[in-house]
């Protein structure tokens, strides 16, 4: 499967060139908000009023490649909790008002298919379209499904597969609750280096145009493997065999983008693979850019694809990887790899 | 391309805790929807609802996962998985291979106990037993754990057509040749969370849901979970094939948030490319176990998208949502089992409470329990907000 074109709102200024140039915005306030572009020059006012947050990063990272891509034939979104924040104002109103008359805007969007369905409602795409939940390997889900749906057409095929996650009081209550971030202030560009229990929380949209056609495209999603609840010393031999299966070694890769997120009880995940498969590698991180969540590898696979074009993506200068693997993991449980390879042809900036 | 055969199936609903009991009362005409003893809302008195009849504590016990913090969801998810893998006697290697997927699919998920998560999620008191357990995907988490999974897992939510997306995913993995075998199904339980969402939206029938009639009002909330497993044809030693899952289609509306199109045009896409996959005619269709929720919308597209796809020649349809209620992300899972009952013992469960067809429509649902029919070609339809929806056909081996 091939990818043609990226983007991306994150807690970055990925929606314009300063990110590839090498801004890196700094964020204090505990939580990693994405930075959003002015929506109204892709969503109507009247539709964007009454929008959730997932479902207007999900467009606006994904209704300009749908316009720019017209043989887009269907949209499939990894979101582990899709739109919360329409998800609490309804579950608030539905106890405050003790299940009294509520108005169906926040239900509506509250589904994690919003986005989705959104997208095909608004670029008409009426082909196949899906939405995966599946925690932290969500996206890692959307990616194999499209290749799937790719795979079974005998013709030349696009579609849109993205992540979405936004933070809400309600995710982050309840991920507070559950330990998930640090209780300490800090600022995510000290996030990696941090020992401390939990991360920070981040938000975003990733978006992708994939094919099953290698022209016009800019890499190559080579493939993918997960694994949940695995034992300490299992990863190891079992990303070996799943390199083997793709005719690599470890020595071809170039560039490890791991997942790492300054948590002192779960890091030691990444840094085992990388001491045991990959001693002559740097581990390389994404989190500082976009922080802690679920779906996460949607935004380390636009990073990953950004790094092979060269770009100068700040605390990456000089590489110029061709063949990068992306791993995430989620408190230990689901743990997801993405094998991405570059392709010859340059980018076109897409916003 | 592998054939990919149905050789287990568990499911649990209002009409009871296993396939068979569900099979009695499909046959005698009973339907699971009525009062509710468990759920607890403003509108457990004043609307239907199609209930399991289990309390949590005897769904901990039926299932021994009696773990701090299980939802309803993962009990009754856990219930109907331990039947499938039983029915289709797969060993714990086999459950455990690297090559046995595990797609299952939820809407409310996590959030069925709407007042701990109101509670937790506002920081509104003392933290609940569930604050860990309310993602969508939690149940999938749970079942990957305590049956020590190792293979491909995944968890879908397309609204209605979430587990008729699970199944479209395990054959095409297994067709594929990245699996040899998946476990595909969901699990959704009544939730204040949902009740009032559909009641926002004023589809909720105060009388028991009357798919297709004239005078239709809106669908029944049900809760249910169903798994099937699903193998390729070169892995199989030995046991029964209940049936093939020969064809999909998947398709999006792209009309309305919450409404079909009037000329079903995602509807009628979706069938099409189910037909077309299954390298079937129309014609070829013995039985539509159609989406029939009972709204107004629902049925008059869906009815307009058979007579453009059939003609005049509209196969033996029914709705079993007036035995099960509309169980949401479940429902494509346990009507694909309801299709595979029809094909194995050759008969037709009745579309209750129909008396009149829709004005323009005119079509008439089976209405009695047809017995002695030989069905091969079933044509399975969930369709859902966001405009997805998914068609599958399941076909009687050859």
């Amino acid at each position: 499967m091939y990818i043609k074109a990226i983007s991306a709102i994150s807690p970055q200024l990925t929606y314009g060139d300063e990110y590839v140039q090498g801004d890196f915005q700094i964020h204090t306030k505990g939580i990693i908000n994405a930075i959003e572009p002015n929506y109204l020059a892709i969503i109507p006012a009247s539709l964007l009023r009454r929008m959730g947050k997932a479902v207007r990063m999900g467009i606006g990272a994904g209704l300009p490649l749908i316009k720019n891509y017209p043989a887009i034939d269907g949209v499939i979104i990894g979101t582990a909790n899709g739109g919360l924040e329409d998800c609490i104002r309804f579950l608030n109103q539905i106890v405050d008002y003790e299940e009294g008359v509520l108005t169906p805007t926040n239900f509506v969007n509250s589904t994690p298919n919003a986005v989705a369905g959104q997208l095909a409602l608004m670029g008409e795409k009426m082909g196949y379209n899906s939405t995966h939940t599946n925690g932290s390997l969500a996206f890692d889900n959307a990616l194999l499904d499209a290749k799937l749906v790719l795979e079974s057409s005998d013709k030349p095929m696009e579609l849109l597969v993205g992540a979405v996650e936004e933070i809400s009081d309600y995710n982050y209550n309840i991920d507070t609750l559950n330990k998930h971030y640090k209780t300490e202030s800090i600022s995510n560009e000290d996030l990696i280096s941090s020992t401390t229990d939990g991360s920070l929380c981040g938000e975003g949209a990733t978006m992708f145009v994939v094919s099953n056609e290698k022209e016009g495209a800019i890499a190559e999603v080579v493939d993918q493997f997960q694994i949940c609840f695995p034992e300490n010393d299992e990863i190891a031999p079992l990303i070996v065999d799943f390199l083997s299966k793709n005719k690599l070694t470890p020595q071809a890769i170039d560039l490890l983008l791991f997942g790492n997120a300054g948590d002192g009880r779960t890091d030691f995940w990444y840094n085992n693979l990388q001491k045991e498969v990959f001693p002559n590698l740097a581990i390389h991180t994404f989190k500082q850019f976009c922080g802690d969540y679920r779906t996460a590898s949607a935004f380390a696979c636009y990073q990953a694809i950004q790094l092979m074009q060269k770009h100068s993506i700040h605390g990456f200068e000089g590489q110029q990887p061709t063949t990068i693997l992306v791993y995430n993991q989620f408190s230990g449980e689901r743990h997801g790899f993405i094998l991405l390879r570059k392709l010859p042809l340059a980018m076109k900036m897409e916003h | 391309m592998r054939k990919v055969f149905i050789t287990g199936m568990g499911s649990i609903s209002s009409l009871g805790l296993t396939v068979e009991e569900q099979l009695k009362k499909l046959r005698s005409g009973q339907s699971g929807i009525g009062k509710v003893n468990h759920f607890q809302s403003v509108y457990s008195e004043s609307l239907p609802f199609a209930e399991i009849n289990a309390s949590d504590e005897e769904l901990k016990a039926i299932t021994g996962f009696a773990e701090k913090g299980i939802t309803r969801t993962t009990l009754i998810a856990i219930k109907a998985f331990q039947e499938a893998i039983a029915d289709s006697r797969l060993t714990p290697a086999q459950i455990s291979h690297t090559r046995t997927a595990f797609i299952s699919s939820s809407t409310v998920g996590g959030m069925c106990y709407t007042d701990a998560l109101y509670t937790d999620a506002n920081n509104k008191g003392e933290i609940s037993e569930f604050y860990s357990s309310y993602e969508g995907s939690n149940h999938t988490l749970q079942i990957v754990k305590q049956f020590k999974l190792k293979g491909y897992t995944d968890t879908i939510n397309t609204a209605c057509s979430s587990s008729a997306n699970a199944i479209l995913l395990g054959a095409r993995l297994i067709q594929s040749g990245r699996a040899d075998r998946a476990i595909v199904g969901g699990a959704d339980c009544l939730a204040k969370f949902t009740v009032n969402g559909f009641n926002s939206l004023r589809i909720l029938n105060e009388q028991p849901c009357k798919p297709f009639d004239e005078h239709r009002e809106g669908l029944t909330l049900g809760e249910g979970a169903a798994y099937l497993v699903l193998e390729a044809e070169n892995v199989i030693e030995n046991k029964p094939l209940y049936a093939e899952v020969k064809g999909f289609g998947n398709a999006n509306d792209a009309f309305h948030p919450s409404a079909t199109s009037d000329d079903a045009r995602g509807p009628l896409k979706a069938m099409r490319d189910a037909l077309s996959t299954a390298g079937l005619q129309p014609s070829a269709i013995d039985y539509i176990n159609a989406h029939g929720t009972g709204t107004v919308n629902n049925d008059e597209t869906e009815s307009f998208a058979f007579m453009e796809l059939f003609g005049t020649a509209i196969p033996a349809f029914s709705s079993t949502k007036g035995y099960t209620g509309h169980t949401l992300a479940a429902a494509g899972a346990l009507e694909a089992i309801i299709s595979v009952l029809s094909i194995q013992n050759n008969e037709i469960y009745p579309n209750l409470n129909f008396s009149t067809p829709i004005a323009g429509r005119g079509l008439i649902p089976v209405t009695n329990l047809k017995q002695g029919v030989e069905i091969k070609n079933v044509l399975s339809n969930s369709f859902g907000f966001g405009g997805n929806g998914t068609s599958l056909i399941i076909s009687k081996v050859d």
